[in-house]
């Protein structure tokens, strides 16, 4: 495949994973999916899981609660690994640019909500007042759905068409010890999402609930799928003995 | 006016299609507006004869609204069942049904945001990525599309026939019972326990010193998983919340200086 046929298969993954984000929201947006299925079209499927999974541990809670638009995961997975494996393959720098590529999502994204998106809507203020249902739906779903192509589906191509060349440059300069550093602090970096994820329940007293996870995952090395029925368990529990107590005081 | 202006299963599903369309147009003026008129246009259509009944219908739903994009679709249903309320027995105020929208954006806003972002999507995507690390290369996705889409439709399906068949009485048990707060602690618990069980699997630092005297080698990392298997990652996502939490240091900062004590660490070898 030629480098301009996979960038613009890319950019229309991307653009319509960022459909999917504004419509049936079934997440291949997110970079768990997103990453793969660049490495697949880029033709190194396994150079996509590693950016794909990294990036997720990155992003698993929300960064930036509160604000307006967070930083924008799905075009940074799609360049950062596109780039990756376009530069030889190594992940640790596509892990590295992830991060400052994500804020190109968040620019998009914020001029779509407060400039495009505002505009859209004033049209379907106009068909309402035409009594047009037609116009309703082109100016809340098609003409926007459309321009995910050009905000999103465009940087994405030109990101992957031009970058490649830069991205070779870049890698060869960099010492090779920092490349180790920074796959050292990518296999760390799921604990900033984990923190933040804690942060955004936070109550203190459901550390005891932390603990029995991570009893159970380090000592007595149960995997995942255990985790969550153990997850599974700890919720029945506390429903049956407190909120189904709490149930029958109030009916007795 | 006569029964055949009441709803059917048919026209539920046209919002149910329509309520998906509830963020397409989000805008910081009025957020979901046009989404939540898009989603009552079956209804609209279906009830009113007039146009100008009709066009009131719509001006009345291009009125402020922001929720959580999956939940709205609880609201979508409720206001489905006034409106037909409204059009078929005259007998509750229009500006009610806007009321009854608003009060329900807050406490599902609340509930979507920690069912599905707090606990859902990251539970799918650590079981995905388990799956990865497993060596599987495309169950891990699949099974995250999968679930993430059975969630996403799934509640979108119930909010739009349940908020229906309800109505207003949705209003009433939720704001009652503590049905949310309590959703919301059992997703919680849901959601530590996972965490806790995450780190462990998830986080890895390896120290790769050791130190020899005489015939004795001691391999840190070695003493260290003797005593607590994870104990680093435990220790630094524990770290990294007390930044968060209470040296409210920012998200974007933490990553950063994750990969700068990575570079170092690995610089001076003490990491690796």
């Amino acid at each position: 495949m030629s480098l301009s046929l996979q960038a613009l298969l890319v950019a229309l993954f991307v653009t319509i994973t960022f459909i999917d984000a504004h419509t049936t929201q079934t997440h291949i947006f997110r970079p768990i999916v997103v990453g793969p299925v660049v490495g697949l079209i880029m033709g190194n499927v396994q150079t996509g899981l590693t950016v794909g999974v990294t990036v997720e541990l990155m992003f698993l809670a929300v960064i930036f609660v509160g604000t307006a638009v967070p930083p924008n995961p799905t075009i940074s997975t799609a360049i950062a690994t596109g780039i990756a494996i376009l530069g030889g393959g190594g992940t640790e720098l596509a892990v590295a640019t992830a991060l400052p590529i994500s804020f190109i999502g968040q620019m998009a994204e914020t001029f779509q909500n407060t400039v495009i998106n505002v505009w859209f809507m004033h049209r379907v203020d106009k068909a309402v007042e035409k009594r047009n249902p037609k116009g309703i739906v082109i100016n809340n779903t098609v003409l926007p759905m459309a321009m995910n192509a050009l905000l999103y589906g465009v940087p994405t191509f030109l990101a992957i068409y031009f970058g490649a060349d830069y991205v070779k440059m870049i890698i060869d300069a960099i010492p090779g010890k920092i490349i180790t550093g920074l796959s050292v602090g990518g296999a760390m970096i799921g604990a900033v999402g984990f923190a933040l994820l804690l942060n955004s329940i936070k109550s203190k007293k459901l550390w005891p609930f932390f603990l029995l996870g991570f009893f159970f995952a380090s000592y007595l090395k149960i995997n995942m799928i255990g985790i969550a029925v153990l997850a599974a368990i700890c919720v029945a529990m506390y429903y049956y003995f407190k909120l189904a107590d709490q149930k029958k005081e109030v009916k007795g | 006016m006569s029964e055949e202006k009441k709803l059917t299963r048919k026209d539920l599903w046209k919002v149910f299609f329509n309520q998906l369309t509830i963020r397409c147009a989000n805008n910081y003026e009025r957020q979901q507006n046009a989404g939540f008129t898009q989603a009552m246009m079956p209804v609209i259509e279906k009830l009113y004869e007039k146009p100008e009944e009709k066009q009131e219908a719509y001006e009345r739903h291009m009125e402020y609204f922001l929720t959580n994009d999956i939940t709205s679709a609880i609201p979508v249903g409720v206001a489905a069942a006034m409106e037909e309320r409204y059009a078929t027995e005259k007998d509750i105020e229009p500006s009610s049904i806007n009321a009854v929208k608003t009060a329900l954006m807050g406490p599902l806003a609340g509930l979507g945001d920690s069912l599905l972002n707090g606990t859902a999507r990251p539970l799918l995507a650590g079981l995905a990525i388990s799956m990865v690390s497993a060596g599987t290369v495309w169950l891990g996705p699949i099974f995250f599309v999968i679930g993430m889409a059975i969630v996403s439709l799934g509640i979108r399906y119930f909010g739009v026939f349940q908020g229906y068949k309800q109505g207003v009485k949705f209003v009433d048990r939720i704001q009652s019972s503590g049905l949310i707060s309590k959703i919301a602690d059992l997703a919680a618990i849901a959601a530590y326990t996972i965490v806790g069980g995450f780190v462990p699997l998830l986080v890895s630092i390896n120290i790769p010193l050791s130190y020899t005297n005489g015939d004795t080698t001691l391999v840190i990392q070695e003493i260290l998983d003797g005593l607590m298997p994870g104990v680093l990652g435990l220790g630094y996502t524990l770290f990294m919340y007390f930044l968060i939490s209470k040296k409210k240091i920012s998200a974007v900062k933490l990553i950063l200086i994750t990969m700068v004590i990575g570079i170092v660490g690995a610089y001076l070898g003490i990491l690796g």
